[in-house]
């Protein structure tokens, strides 16, 4: 008799442990969702932006018109894509054309003193560093949910059920900085 | 202006001619004036230990008398004490104005000289409820002290920052049945404040670290499951700041967009050129630092003669390590949306 109590308790030990396991692998992967849309939150805010961008320099910026074209064509493309993956693709490639515009208003000492872009290089830069708090949360969750998928033992159970690793958000090549608006001062 | 550029400024040259020609004649004063409390403090000090001994033994020989030996003893005591409780309140008119009057001369100038745009209140403080709105010690203290208020615009930084010491208290009752009170401080050095260079809504927590420093990775687990703090443990990937800081925040986006990586090296940069405990908080778009010191800032020794170059510039230090905050964290940078 407590024999079998005693393999009837393993065993529910056993499930227990199991369904703990079970909960902090969704529990992760929930939390990777739940982070990326807030990074996605900010990309669509910069995203929505640009039209302002490309319309307060189009006067000035005549040789960028190459550029301007580029970004309003890449941001339609960053509009319709879904997954995860193109997302990450679309921000690594609008990076530097973004930042080739910011820079070149330097330029163009009339736009530069615009208070309007000057409000609006503000906001553009409070994006980016919004942008970048969120990919950061963003590659610390899928870190965690990362060192559960491989980690013992709820590797094992990762193994079974089909929960795969997640990829982290990689910067572009070309490396993001708020860019500086005055003085020569140093961004941050 | 970097950090480096803006100690320079106030040390050598530029600090010893302002020496030499607005302070000395205020120290020179104040000093005579110090060795005329010396003479008076000493003074009293022996009138009070004469009248403490005589009262003892003439006490002690009048209960000898009367033929109970014992409460001699208690007699003694008693008048020892008395005569300590004199010298003290003795002691405190004395140096009282003198203390003011430093203050006000000495301290207020240096003040002024590190920043025009600088105010000194020798009374004032950071209030308890800004204090403990920081969230930095959640504790209540049972006493709350301030004093030596600074505060101005550095740039275009609004800051404020003073003497603290809170403290809790404890009570015991030993083997007799004897009330012990027992005062534990619960912080103790300059609280600064300032206005941060980013809008955030949130509270974040940045607390000198020990469990990960002796655990590692055991300590990280043992933090998340802090629940005397509100708030998440946040894992940062600069590996020099998250050894020597744990950090708690309501929101795991905003703890990073206040903690960018440059603010990271910033603040570590900080706490090792100031060889003291920190914590930090940022709460509802301003920043907060509790800097820790054992001693008592800003207050002259009375046994020490004011001509003493390195006491000034004891304060200067004290004082320019506060002020620099600013430029070390670089809280003039407002390129974002808060100007």
């Amino acid at each position: 008799m407590t024999l079998g109590m005693l393999v009837a308790a393993v065993i529910l030990v056993g499930l227990l442990i199991l369904v703990l396991m079970y909960n902090s692998l969704i529990g992760r992967r929930n939390s990777v969702d739940s982070v990326f849309a807030t990074v996605d939150v900010q990309l669509k805010k910069r995203y929505d932006l640009i039209p302002n961008l490309v319309a307060m320099v189009k006067g000035y910026m005549e040789h960028e018109k190459d550029l301007l074209e580029k970004l309003t064509a890449l941001r339609v493309k960053a509009l319709e894509s879904q997954s995860h993956d193109d997302k990450v693709e679309i921000d690594n490639q609008i990076a530097k054309p973004l930042q080739q515009i910011l820079l070149s208003v330097e330029n163009y000492p009339d736009l530069k003193a615009n208070q309007n872009m000057i409000h609006l290089q503000g906001t553009l830069n409070e994006i980016e560093e919004q942008i970048s708090a969120a990919r950061r949360a963003y590659n610390a969750s899928v870190l965690e949910y990362n060192n559960a998928v491989d980690m013992f033992p709820t590797n094992l159970l990762a193994g079974m059920m089909r929960f795969t690793r997640r990829r982290f958000f990689e910067m572009a090549a070309a490396e993001r900085e708020p860019v500086q608006i005055t003085f020569g001062s140093k961004g941050d | 202006m970097t950090p480096i550029e803006n100690s320079e400024q106030y040390s050598d040259q530029s600090f010893d001619q302002y020496y030499e020609r607005d302070l000395f004649p205020h120290l020179q004063e104040l000093e005579e004036r110090r060795r005329q409390i010396v003479g008076r403090v000493t003074t009293a000090g022996f009138a009070a230990a004469l009248f403490s001994v005589v009262a003892a033994v003439a006490g002690v020989a009048y209960t000898n008398t009367l033929g109970a030996g014992l409460p001699g003893i208690f007699i003694g005591l008693f008048a020892l004490v008395l005569g300590g409780i004199i010298f003290a309140i003795l002691y405190h008119f004395m140096t009282k104005g003198y203390v003011a009057e430093f203050k006000e001369r000495v301290i207020g100038n240096v003040v002024r000289f590190v920043d025009p745009n600088l105010s000194y209140h020798q009374e004032g403080s950071i209030e308890e409820s800004v204090y403990m709105g920081s969230q930095i010690f959640p504790t209540r203290p049972d006493r709350y002290r301030g004093e030596d208020l600074v505060r101005g615009k550095i740039g275009q930084t609004a800051v404020e920052f003073s003497e603290v010491h809170s403290e809790y208290r404890t009570v015991s009752t030993d083997k007799d049945g004897k009330r012990q009170e027992q005062w534990h401080t619960i912080f103790r050095g300059i609280f600064f404040i300032a206005d941060f260079n980013k809008h955030f809504a949130g509270q974040t927590v940045v607390l000198p670290d020990v469990a990960e420093r002796m655990f590692g990775r055991l300590g990280q687990k043992l933090q998340s499951w802090n629940f005397a703090r509100q708030g998440e443990l946040v894992k940062l990937e600069d590996p020099e700041f998250e050894q020597r800081f744990v950090v708690y925040s309501d929101d795991q986006v905003e703890a990073r967009y206040i903690l960018s990586t440059s603010l990271m090296a910033r603040i570590v940069g900080f706490a090792n050129k100031s060889n003291n405990q920190i914590h930090l908080s940022f709460v509802a778009s301003k920043l907060y630092i509790a800097i820790s010191y054992q001693k008592n800032l800003f207050e002259p020794k009375l046994f020490q003669s004011l001509l003493d170059k390195r006491l000034l510039q004891e304060y200067l230090a004290d004082l320019s390590l506060a002020v620099e905050i600013v430029a070390d964290l670089n809280l003039n940078n407002r390129i974002w949306t808060k100007q």
